[in-house]
């Protein structure tokens, strides 16, 4: 297969995650490129030398995401998903700028024919079970109902694609299961999806609803998800300091030993780093957004997401889907 | 002064290019509509429109761009029109 792109330069302690995960993605027989400044050609760690798809430029994190991609046409970015775009990689993968990344997959992959908006898919784990897919996770702040019906499209095809879950049940999140629960936005979204063909719509679910193994796809608002998603994780984050701070205590310790090998597992789980990132859907590839902390262990299995996506033909399914709905669209 | 392109043809390549871009009928599109307000285009989707409009203008008028610093001028299709129009006729 055509090599994975990865932004050398994304990410708050870039390169170095990057590049070691780039080199554990090779070792494990994922070809990729790296996308980045002249100095990087060459590297070597073992047997293993990193090809290089050379940029000058870097976007910032706090950089404008669509001037930025305007201005800095030789950047990390913009390179790495022109190289998708022209057929030398078949995926990208950034730890860089969120909405810079989006544009510039957006501005140079372009998107996938009837598709109103991309929508950032982010897995969230689920004890016991396959991960929810919640989307969108920030990438369109205000949305419109029609939209939400083609996230949940989108968020169907990859809830098969990358987690092997043959028919997604999408739920609505909403303030209430009943469906006359929400805002406007919410009840005209659910009169769409009830009716929409090729949705395995089980209605409205609660925030509480998106780690349980009730649905597969949850779909909202991008402002609404990406509270949810960074809730989540302050929440996680939190429950694991508490836990480690009371077992440090001495008289916990034998106890804290004892439970260890059964936590480890769930924070593994729980582990951000475990699905390597989000995946921005209905742009004309697959583009993976990794975290800005993103460690070298997440950039591999970023890349690793990405190569099954590839291989899993993700974009394929969504082109298909969403041109089968667009004369339903139509009617609407 | 003889033009490069009309504004007629003009106002047609907006037009498609919105309409690609939002995913609407091109005759939907008309001159006093704000991009926010009424087309509920946001910066994304303006910049998308810049980089179509400097790609289909490139065939008639070489090294065509639109600066920059002008996005925040163009607050609706008429704008669009008007600074395409003028910038793609003014060495000839």
């Amino acid at each position: 297969m055509l090599p994975v792109a990865v932004d050398a330069m994304g990410g708050d302690a870039a390169p170095q995650p990057n590049l070691e995960g780039a080199f554990a993605a090779v070792a494990a027989g994922t070809p990729v490129v790296m996308v980045g400044p002249e100095d990087l050609a060459g590297l070597t760690s073992g047997d293993v030398t990193l090809n290089l798809i050379p940029a000058s430029e870097v976007i910032g994190m706090k950089d404008d995401p669509a001037q930025s991609v305007r201005k800095k046409k030789d950047s990390t970015l913009v390179r790495a998903a022109e190289a998708v775009r022209d057929g030398n990689a078949s995926a990208m993968i950034s730890a860089g700028n969120t909405g810079a990344t989006m544009a510039a997959a957006l501005l140079r992959m372009g998107r996938i024919q009837g598709v109103k908006r991309p929508a950032i898919a982010t897995p969230i784990p689920v004890p016991g079970s396959t991960p929810t897919v919640l989307l969108d996770a920030g990438a369109n702040a205000d949305v419109q109902a029609e939209w939400l019906v083609q996230f949940a499209l989108m968020g169907s095809v990859y809830a098969r694609r990358g987690f092997g879950i043959e028919n997604p049940r999408v739920g609505l999140l909403s303030i209430g299961e009943e469906p006359g629960k929400g805002d406007a936005l919410r009840k005209e979204a659910y009169e769409l999806l009830a009716h929409a063909q090729g949705i395995n719509f089980v209605g409205n679910v609660e925030g509480r609803d998106v780690m349980s193994a009730d649905i597969d796809v949850c779909v909202t608002d991008g402002f609404t998800g990406n509270v949810v998603l960074k809730t989540l994780e302050g929440s996680m984050q939190f429950l694991i300091g508490a836990l480690l701070e009371a077992f440090a205590q001495p008289e916990y310790k034998d106890h804290a030993d004892a439970l260890m090998p059964a936590l480890l597992p769930l924070y593994e789980r729980f582990n951000p780093d475990t699905y390597g990132g989000a995946v921005l859907l209905g742009v004309d590839g697959v583009c993976i957004i990794s975290h800005g902390s993103s460690s070298p262990t997440a950039i591999t299995n970023g890349i690793a997401v990405a190569r099954e996506l590839v291989e899993h033909d993700l974009v394929g399914e969504i082109r298909d889907v969403i041109a089968a709905a667009m004369p339903t669209d139509s009617h609407d | 002064m003889s033009e490069v392109i009309s504004r007629d043809e003009v106002l047609k390549i907006v037009r498609d290019a919105l309409s690609d871009i939002l995913e609407i009928e091109p005759d939907t599109v008309t001159e006093g509509q704000s991009f926010a307000d009424d087309l509920e285009a946001d910066s994304l989707a303006l910049i998308e429109l810049v980089e179509a409009l400097e790609e289909a203008l490139s065939e008639k008028v070489a090294g065509f761009t639109i600066e920059d610093e002008s996005l925040e001028d163009l607050k609706t299709v008429r704008d669009a029109v008007d600074y395409v129009y003028e910038n793609a006729n003014e060495s000839v």
